[in-house]
């Protein structure tokens, strides 16, 4: 009966719940303890005259609090930068070998050396009745260390939907190039050979001229210089992928006797549930094929475990500091003796004492939470960016509900403990604390 | 409408240190309601250990100490404090103030844990024993900005603001320089004889003691025969 109540709640509604479960010790606590009093001005009084100490406490139980909610929101935001760059990659066909690999290359523009197809695997696969779109992708050339990757006008099409600025190509001297490209359309580059900035002993004797404009897509391709792979063949010496009557039209059909070979082959089917179909058919011992998507969900759970792993960190870090805090409690409330003592040599109920040591504690815990929160925040943001220059791939972080948990437990957990202090400060003897 | 205090009665008291050393034996003391009594004596003679047992912030090893019908010896800590809070004022040595609050706040200090009905009251009436006390203009001022003699009629401000029938003071003009010893002294006791108020001050300040209706003398932890004016 619960397990359907609430399988049938909406996502946020669920996150809202545990939260508010995590927060519940938090809530409950508060209106007890501080009901019928005015703590504010010796509390504002207190917090004062202890600013240094106060600050101190506050850093501290801010930096656990960024530290945690930093590592599970920047792990997520890789997650989703990762899977985003991968969306327009249905399926990719390969030689068999690692499909991690594979997909680093294929999606992520990272340099390996896969072996090739074949021109008579690659026309059974574009011959195939489901396959909407096979689109080579070989790569392997490079200008000043920016990926340059031969294919069709079909994929950048795919690619990019609309062009930002400029046309595709048409002829094998032509290229389209990614929104982060440093080239003007009109501008000409030299392709190098391999990767990495190449020096002129390794150039390639031709030139490109830049004919269009990829909008920005948050992967590497917005690094990527695109252009006919009947170009990347001819200037490594090879076929150019037509017959000799070839009337110099660029991409399919190909002459599988004149097909030099493709690393990799993007997929688009048909239709959506052709895509297993078209797997399970290219899954041969001369193919393999996969989803991006499925390898990256792979790749999640090993970095899943990792998430775990970090997660504890962060948590054993926060009740590190949470001891630490604690322990910090203990002499702030032996500072405040002497103040505390007067209260209850003035007729101050012991509740009273109680409340306000509390609720100096609580200042404190929820000062430096939200300041971590932002502090966490803002190291995400700084990571992501870090992420984002080193591999192109869009990496945004936010605070999101995981974030929230982390910062709800850790709020009722320290208030929770802050009670020790407070019950222990209200069995001092006033009469010797009143002498200190 | 003053609230009349009740008398006091001790019987049979003996105060001893956590280690068992006798502080203080009275085997009988009674102070009329009303009056004001001075306790004098040389240092550690055990004058301030009878105030603090007669605010109950000590708890004897015997005896008792009756205001009216009240037994504080015999009360749980709740209800000493709850008697502490309704029915004393204290004035420290040192006038004991929170620094970091203004004087109009450290003089309604029992606002922050009075009921809620009763703090509008309380408020008024520490602001107008601060005007009373010549520091109702400069109530918003923190405390540190005052001088010694000021700080402590702050003090007798937050004393009385609850409007106490009992008045408790330990060397309350000990820090002060004569003109501000006798500024105290005369406003206290004005205060103190406007509401009918029981006066009971540890002090050696001449102008207390002869201001005071009675003066007791304590010597070694126990009562000496003194003057006595009642």
């Amino acid at each position: 009966m619960f397990n359907a109540l609430w399988h049938s709640l909406p996502l946020w509604a669920q996150d809202g719940a545990i939260a508010l479960a995590l927060l519940a010790p938090a809530l409950l606590q508060a209106p007890l303890i501080l009901r019928g009093y005015r703590l504010g001005p010796l509390l504002r009084g207190l917090l004062r005259r202890h600013a240094g100490l106060s600050l101190v406490f506050i850093l501290l139980i801010a930096t656990s609090v960024a530290i945690g909610a930093a590592i599970t929101a920047q792990e997520r935001a890789l997650r989703q930068g990762s899977a985003r760059a991968a969306d327009k990659f249905d399926l990719i066909v390969a030689a068999p070998g690692s499909e991690i690999t594979a997909m680093l290359a294929a999606v992520y523009l990272q340099p390996s050396a896969l072996p090739l197809i074949d021109g008579e695997t690659f026309a059974e696969i574009a011959a195939t009745e489901q396959v909407a779109l096979a689109a080579p992708i070989a790569f392997g050339d490079s200008w000043q260390g920016a990926p340059i990757v031969g294919s069709t006008a079909e994929f950048v099409t795919h690619l990019a939907e609309t062009l930002a600025e400029g046309r595709l190509f048409e002829s094998t001297e032509e290229a389209v190039v990614g929104a982060g490209v440093p080239l003007e359309i009109g501008a000409r580059f030299t392709p190098a050979h391999g990767h990495g900035v190449a020096d002129a002993a390794e150039a390639h004797d031709v030139a490109y001229e830049v004919v269009g404009r990829m909008p920005r897509t948050g992967s590497p391709w917005d690094k990527a210089l695109i252009v006919p792979v009947e170009a990347v063949w001819g200037v490594h010496g090879l076929a150019d992928g037509h017959g000799p009557d070839w009337d110099g039209t660029l991409g399919p059909p190909f002459d599988p006797s004149r097909f030099p070979g493709t690393p990799a082959v993007l997929i688009r089917a048909s239709s959506l549930w052709a895509n297993y179909a078209l797997q399970r058919a290219f899954t041969t011992e001369r193919t393999m094929a996969f989803f991006p998507g499925n390898v990256l969900s792979r790749l999640h759970a090993i970095m899943g475990d990792l998430r775990q792993i970090l997660s504890v960190v962060a948590l054993l870090t926060q009740v590190l500091v949470t001891a630490a805090v604690l322990a910090g409690l203990m002499m702030l409330t032996r500072l405040l003796a002497r103040r505390l003592a007067l209260l209850r040599a003035l007729g101050a109920p012991r509740r009273f004492i109680f409340a306000l040591t509390w609720s100096f504690a609580g200042s404190l815990i929820l000062a430096g939470t939200a300041l971590g929160l932002l502090l966490g925040l803002i190291a995400a943001r700084i990571l992501s960016g870090m992420i984002t220059a080193r591999t192109d791939v869009l990496v945004t972080a936010h605070l999101g509900w995981p974030e929230l948990h982390l910062v709800a437990g850790f709020v009722s957990l320290t208030l929770s403990l802050a009670l020790i202090p407070a019950a222990l400060t209200i069995r001092r003897p006033v009469i010797a604390d009143l002498r200190l | 409408m003053p609230r009349t205090p009740p008398p006091l009665r001790l019987r049979d008291l003996a105060v001893t240190s956590p280690g068992g050393r006798a502080l203080l034996t009275l085997p009988k003391l009674a102070i009329a309601p009303g009056t004001a009594t001075v306790i004098r004596g040389p240092s550690g003679a055990g004058k301030s250990t009878l105030l603090m047992a007669l605010a109950g912030l000590i708890r004897p090893a015997r005896g008792e100490i009756r205001w009216g019908e009240t037994d504080l010896a015999a009360l749980p800590e709740p209800a000493i404090a709850r008697f502490r809070r309704e029915t004393l004022g204290f004035v420290f040595q040192d006038h004991m103030l929170f620094e970091e609050l203004s004087a109009a706040e450290n003089a309604s200090l029992a606002a922050l844990y009075a009921p809620k009905a009763a703090r509008a009251g309380l408020a008024a009436r520490s602001e107008a024993l601060l005007t009373r006390l010549g520091l109702g203009a400069r109530g918003a001022r923190r405390v540190d900005s005052f001088s010694g003699g000021e700080r402590q009629r702050i003090a007798v401000a937050r004393a009385l603001a609850t409007d106490p029938p009992i008045l408790l003071a330990d060397e309350p003009t000990a820090s002060l320089d004569r003109a501000n010893a006798d500024r105290l002294v005369a406003d206290l006791m004005s205060l103190a004889r406007d509401g009918g108020k029981t006066v009971i001050a540890v002090s050696h300040d001449p102008a207390l003691i002869a201001a005071a209706d009675r003066v007791l003398h304590i010597e070694d932890g126990a009562l000496r025969p003194e003057s006595a004016r009642v």
